[in-house]
């Protein structure tokens, strides 16, 4: 592995922080991350048993007026012709940009 | 530039550009120490070290899928958000002539109390549609009633595409869903061989914009003209959703700026609103009621089970007493799992959460391997409770490992100045 000046530095900055702090600190720091991530998560599923009184989407009663058969606005029902319309969308090959960048050498993980 | 919750930010608001040419997100080189952690929470490498010294930048906006995990991990500071529209907002929410709707996504409020001093994680959904009351919004509308419109909508399409398999022209499994716009992006770029499999149908904010100003201007005698609808979200990559040139059905622009949590919490400062003493009020009617199937869309894999408790009802005609369907549930790395639906068979799903989890699954795909009914995807670790408009993490910023390396770097680069 060939080694430039400022990763040289880098190594060495990273090698004294080990030396100052432990292995196992830093493994905590980085867990931590996840930690923080899994806090949210958690408060999530407690919103959803505990404080929403209706937990599955087809019982919510502005969407049932939403969808009504006789009345609603999008009375021919999901999927319909309506929701097509307003509500669903296309998606465009977006590669030859990526493809043109490589050509040029720029290196990506993919 | 305005420093907003500790991220720098350009208040530019573009209009009627190509968002295929911006960056969303970009380095500052002159705070940037070279660490790399920024390189390691990239999936497609779109940041990298671009001289000797190591110093990063996005090098491309088509590699970049703007998902800001780069800057949520920054342990410098040294990323800033290169589009902003709250100077923009302010102006229009003291203007009488428009009516100013907001749409927050389901995770801005579990992350918007921690920029008031809460623990991580605190609900705060209720003082949250408080306080954009009190900034003067006209119609507290809520991202999470759309997200029950996505499971009617993509839970109806997957059940279609179950049953047409077989039939001449059937649409392909598995099908992945479609929420999220760092994953739209990435299989646009990397996976164009698999839009096919994608949903058809729009993210949440992408229904609810053509939603406001047609369903939400009928129900509320509003001009739809005059409507200006502001998409607030834990998300950098859904500014750019908001540009995408096709995201306007409604005969107007559907969605009028995007703002995240950051950017929320830094308008509700600038207001002077104390939040913490705000009392719990809930959503304007019509656009506004939700369900816990549309709050747990802010995890990883909270789509999915949504999904699931609308498609085991449809498929086996009975009612699903327990909604908890846990299995699929995700906080790191890929999960599969597979769902019984008596009188129907086995419903087989995965969950990735990450990018470089999606490709894995992606490659399974492509290489017709791939054994799934439903694929959820996620960009950001966790889903979107950990997303690049969230507040950042402080354990980043004052990582006392990280904080070491960097007075030591910096040492090391003061004595070679001076040699």
């Amino acid at each position: 592995m060939k080694l430039n000046r400022r990763g040289f530095i880098k190594v060495c900055g990273m090698m004294a922080g080990y030396a100052v702090l432990g292995a196992n600190l830093t493994r905590e720091a980085v867990a931590a991350t996840m930690d923080f991530v899994g806090l949210r998560q958690k408060s999530v599923y407690d919103a959803d048993a505990h404080i929403y009184k209706v937990r599955k989407s087809q019982d919510n009663p502005m969407v049932k007026k939403l969808y009504d058969h006789k009345e609603g606005f999008l009375h021919d029902g999901p999927c319909g012709h309506m929701s097509h319309h307003l509500l669903h969308t296309h998606y465009v090959d977006r590669s030859a940009r990526v493809k043109v960048l490589k050509e040029k050498g720029y290196k990506f993980n993919l | 530039m305005k420093q907003i919750e500790g991220v720098m930010a350009q208040t530019n608001a573009p209009k009627g550009v190509d968002p295929d040419n911006l960056f969303f997100v970009q380095v500052d080189p002159t705070k940037c120490e070279a660490c790399g952690t920024c390189e390691e929470h990239c999936a497609t490498g779109a940041i990298q070290a671009i001289n000797e010294e190591g110093i990063h930048q996005v090098v491309d906006p088509a590699a970049c899928m703007n998902c800001g995990q780069c800057l949520v991990n920054c342990p410098y500071d040294a990323i800033y958000e290169g589009v902003s529209y709250v100077d923009e907002i302010f102006e229009k929410l003291k203007d009488p002539n428009t009516i100013v709707v907001s749409m927050p996504a389901p995770a801005v409020r579990y992350g918007l109390g921690e920029c008031f001093g809460k623990a991580t994680g605190t609900y705060v959904g209720g003082q949250m549609h408080a306080a954009l009351r009190q900034l003067g919004f006209n119609y507290i509308w809520d991202n999470e009633f759309a997200a029950d419109v996505t499971i009617m909508e993509e839970g109806t399409e997957l059940i279609q595409r179950v049953k047409e398999q077989g039939q001449k022209d059937a649409r392909p499994l598995p099908q992945f869903t479609s929420c999220c716009p760092g994953w739209i992006k990435f299989a646009e770029t990397f996976y164009p061989d698999l839009l096919p499999n994608l949903s058809s149908c729009k993210s949440p904010i992408g229904m609810l914009g053509p939603l406001a100003k047609t369903y939400g201007a009928e129900e509320t005698h509003t001009p739809a003209q005059k409507i200006y609808t502001v998409s607030i979200m834990p998300c950098i990559a859904k500014k750019y959703e908001g540009m995408r040139p096709e995201m306007a059905d409604s005969g107007f622009r559907d969605i009028d700026a995007t703002i995240d949590t950051r950017e929320l919490a830094y308008m509700i400062k600038t207001a002077g609103i104390d939040f913490n003493s705000l009392p719990s009020q809930g959503p304007d009617p019509i656009l506004g009621d939700s369900t816990g199937a549309a709050t747990i869309f802010g995890n990883s894999g909270g789509v999915m089970e949504a999904a699931l408790r609308l498609a085991y009802e449809v498929l086996s005609g009975e009612k699903l007493n327990n909604p908890d369907i846990k299995v699929v549930r995700t906080h790191e790395g890929i999960n599969t799992a597979d769902v019984k639906v008596p009188h129907f068979g086995t419903v087989k799903v995965a969950v990735a959460s990450g990018l470089k989890n999606a490709a894995k699954l992606c490659d399974e795909v492509r290489a017709g391997k791939s054994p799934y009914h439903f694929i959820e995807i996620m960009t950001c670790p966790g889903g979107c409770v950990n997303g690049g408009g969230q507040p950042v993490d402080p354990d980043i910023r004052a990582s006392l490992f990280r904080s070491t390396v960097a007075q030591i770097n910096k040492r090391f680069r003061a004595r070679r100045v001076g040699a």
